[in-house]
């Protein structure tokens, strides 16, 4: 009996096809998913370089949205390679028609691999097996596809690179502003010349700002009633976006709040410095009086009755430690609430303050004295406006003067000078007075009369 | 089990080989047109009926007869014309006298009871005689007076059309147009060719065709090749394939096609073409490619010898609009242009 023999050969013939099929479909998967795997990685890699990049080299908004752009543009990329990778996978089938096409078999691998499954397979089907087992060689996985190694290995490769150069780029730019921070002096502000908002969270660990009792009394409640307004408007969405940037950004600094120099920044209240100044016309009055009711600074009203506000705690030991140069004037200071650094003494610093303000030859000589130049000694004393002003009045007393502006003598006035004129000019002669006629002089009259 | 026993099955070198045979008989009276005359064979051993359109002189009617010969079938001719009667074509019962005396009727079978049959210049025939044919070609039989005669086996119409005398003419119906499967095109002979022509048709000598089968077994070894070519093995992709490019033929916005995500419509088609190819374009595909494969030595239809066909299969069975006449576009090049959509798709 050669049938059964034959049948066993036709299926051995056929199963030799399938198993080179098999393989060639193993490659093609494993390239697909080889694809997928280095461009996932090289994506990952470079988002994850750029924004540690943007962390250390942009403010926290501008880095919470580069974060967001970064972020989308990756997920983007990522679903796109995942879709191309699920394209690439080969089915039997599809794995055949590769084959069938970069061999050039018009059509027998992918005949043999559709039609082998079903029961009646038509009476050349044998030909058919043989026809392609003839073809082996030209459908091996090798010389069908002749990568093991998917070409876009150099993709991750290359993310790699960019990252090993992009990294220490930031590093070294966050050390430069860490040292230029070292070398930042310590600055006074008065407290009405100061613009008042809720601390950036990020800066928060950085600033320090000291005052007397009153003053940060004052900017305590200023502080609580800009953060209840801004709970709720825009600037409260902001200002919880810059708290979570900076969070985030302080995260992937890996450095703590600690690693930063303090920036002492000294207020100089006006009203505790007319407290401790006999004086009455003292100049931080006056300026209460003419500061209008910009952003952020106090207006009267706000303060009235408001001075004996419970102080915010004073964390003392933070203040020892963070405070690169203790003295003994701020050991007994407050602090801004949730600004951190020590406090000052209200006795030192507001006496301080005010005698910077005029000048005192005890004070620092007029060093701290920038902000409150005062032109209270240029016009005398100022009337003082009624409490809540919210502007002020200039009245300007004019009267006519033939004084020079300088008031050093004669006002100038012009030479008079004679120019002769043209010949084609005559000079202005008068027209010679006529009579009135008789008979319109009464109509002259009437008209005159109305 | 297949229809043909083992012992009958010629094998795929047994076709290629006679196919060639034929076509070397055939060439030596027709010089050129080797395009045509496989199409021509293609669709004999397809199981279909040729269409074939060429100016006058271009050796239509010497293509057919010469096929005849090569052969060994039985051949009939109709010149058709504007009198011509259906029963002319197919016959009629017709009162004959016997030896008693007694009168009856008879059926006389008209010119269409052959095996090769010519219809020459069949757009000249009213659309009433040109329809008697389609019962002949789809059914291979023919109904006269209520009785059926069937048709013997092979049966192959070949008709001819000539394109630039249109006057006094009535242009196939789609439905006559459907029933061919190919549409063979008789373009002028070159130079070369032509010289050829000359000197083998107006010497003392004229080419004897050899007859490829004997007279007796001529019948049953076409009839043998035919199911040869319909064992080939096409697989579902091919089929597939093939309906692709018959969908793409039809306008996307024709109320006759419905939506469908997958099918693919090219612009040119949509602009041009007022009704596409029937179910039988695909039929046709798939036919030739076989004839295609067999003739490549494979058993198994590839997307390459679908393409090869598309044109002569799918051309005649697209209707154009007014706006392809007045471009001058003919349903040959939104053919061609559909299969490089479908190439291109398919990557």
């Amino acid at each position: 009996m050669s049938f059964p023999r034959q049948v066993t050969r036709a299926d051995q013939k056929l199963g030799a096809i399938l198993i080179e099929m098999a393989r060639l479909r193993g490659r093609l998967n494993a390239l697909a998913i080889q694809y997928t795997a280095y461009r996932v990685l090289a994506i990952l890699v470079l988002a994850g370089a750029l924004i540690f990049a943007a962390a250390n080299w942009l403010a926290p908004l501008a880095f919470l949205c580069a974060t967001a752009a970064i972020a989308i543009a990756a997920v983007a990329a990522v679903v796109n390679t995942a879709r191309a990778g699920w394209a690439m996978r080969a089915s039997a089938v599809g794995a055949a028609r590769i084959a069938d096409d970069r061999a050039d078999l018009k059509g027998r691998l992918t005949t043999i691999v559709e039609v082998a499954p079903r029961a009646n397979r038509g009476a050349l089907w044998s030909y058919v097996v043989e026809d392609a087992l003839a073809h082996r060689e030209e459908f091996v996985p090798a010389r069908i596809e002749r990568h093991r190694i998917e070409p876009s290995v150099w993709m991750p490769c290359a993310a790699l690179l960019v990252a090993a150069i992009l990294v220490p780029l930031a590093l070294a730019h966050r050390t430069a502003l860490l040292a230029l921070g070292d070398r930042a002096a310590d600055v006074t502000v008065d407290l009405d010349d100061l613009h008042l908002r809720p601390a950036d969270p990020g800066d928060s660990a950085g600033v320090q700002m000291q005052a007397d009792a009153a003053t940060m009394s004052r900017l305590e409640a200023k502080l609580a009633g800009d953060g209840a307004g801004a709970g709720e408007s825009s600037a409260g969405i902001l200002s919880r976006a810059r708290s979570l940037a900076s969070r985030v950004q302080s995260k992937l600094r890996g450095g703590s709040g600690a690693r930063k120099r303090r920036l002492t920044l000294k207020l100089a209240d006006a009203d505790g410095a007319r407290a401790s100044n006999p004086r009455g016309d003292d100049a931080a009055a006056r300026r209460h009086h003419r500061t209008g009711d910009t952003a952020g600074q106090f207006k009267r009203e706000h303060l009235a009755g408001k001075h004996d506000v419970p102080l915010p705690p004073i964390d003392k030991s933070a203040d020892a430690e963070q405070q690169a140069q203790p003295s003994d004037d701020r050991a007994n200071g407050t602090e801004a609430p949730g600004l951190g650094g020590s406090g000052t003494s209200p006795e030192t610093d507001s006496t301080r303050a005010a005698a910077d303000q005029h000048g005192d030859q005890s004070s620092n000589g007029g060093a701290a004295h920038g902000i409150g130049a005062d032109p209270g000694s240029l016009f005398g004393s100022a009337s003082n406006p009624a409490m809540g002003t919210e502007g002020f009045e200039i009245s300007i007393e004019a009267r006519p003067m033939e004084h020079g502006a300088k008031g050093a003598g004669e006002a100038y006035l012009p030479p008079k000078v004679r120019t002769p004129l043209s010949p084609a000019q005559r000079p202005d002669e008068p027209i010679a007075r006529a009579a009135v006629p008789a008979e319109d002089r009464t109509t002259i009259e009437r008209v005159f009369e109305r | 089990m297949s229809e043909l026993a083992a012992a009958e099955i010629p094998t795929v070198a047994d076709f290629s080989r006679t196919f060639r045979r034929i076509q070397t008989e055939i060439h030596k009276v027709i010089i050129g047109h080797e395009l045509a005359v496989e199409e021509l064979l293609s669709a004999l051993f397809a199981g279909g009926h040729v269409l074939i359109e060429g100016v006058p002189g271009t050796g239509k009617t010497t293509l057919v007869k010469t096929l005849g010969l090569a052969l060994n079938l039985s051949f009939n001719r109709i010149q058709f014309t504007v009198d011509l009667m259906p029963a002319d074509i197919t016959g009629t019962r017709v009162i004959l006298s016997g030896d008693d005396g007694r009168r009856e009727f008879t059926f006389a079978p008209g010119p269409v009871f052959c095996h090769i049959l010519l219809g020459d210049e069949i757009n000249r025939a009213t659309p009433k005689t040109q329809s008697a044919l389609l019962e002949a070609m789809a059914e291979l039989q023919v109904t006269v007076a209520g009785t059926t005669y069937p048709l013997s086996a092979p049966y192959f119409v070949m008709a001819t059309l000539n394109p630039i005398e249109m006057e006094g003419t009535y242009p196939l119906p789609e439905a006559q147009l459907d029933r061919f499967l190919f549409k063979v095109r008789l373009d002028y002979p070159d130079e070369e060719q032509l010289v050829r022509i000359i000197s083998s048709t107006t010497g003392p000598d004229e080419a004897g065709v050899v007859p490829v089968f004997a007279g007796v077994e001529a019948s049953a070894r076409i009839e043998s090749l035919k199911l040869l070519v319909r064992e080939v093995i096409a697989a579902p992709a091919m089929d597939q394939y093939a309906a692709r490019i018959v969908r793409a033929t039809q306008p996307e916005h024709s109320r006759y096609v419905g939506d469908s995500p997958r099918s693919m419509h090219d612009e040119m088609v949509n602009r041009y073409v007022m009704f596409g190819s029937s179910p039988r374009g695909a039929q046709a595909l798939i036919m030739g490619a076989k004839v295609r494969a067999l003739l490549d030595g494979r058993a198994n239809i590839a997307r390459e010898d679908i393409e090869a066909v598309a044109v002569a299969a799918l051309a005649h069975r697209i209707m154009l609009n007014y706006a392809a006449h007045s471009d001058a576009i003919e349903a040959a090049q939104i053919v061609e242009r559909v299969v490089k959509t479908a190439r291109a798709a398919r990557g």
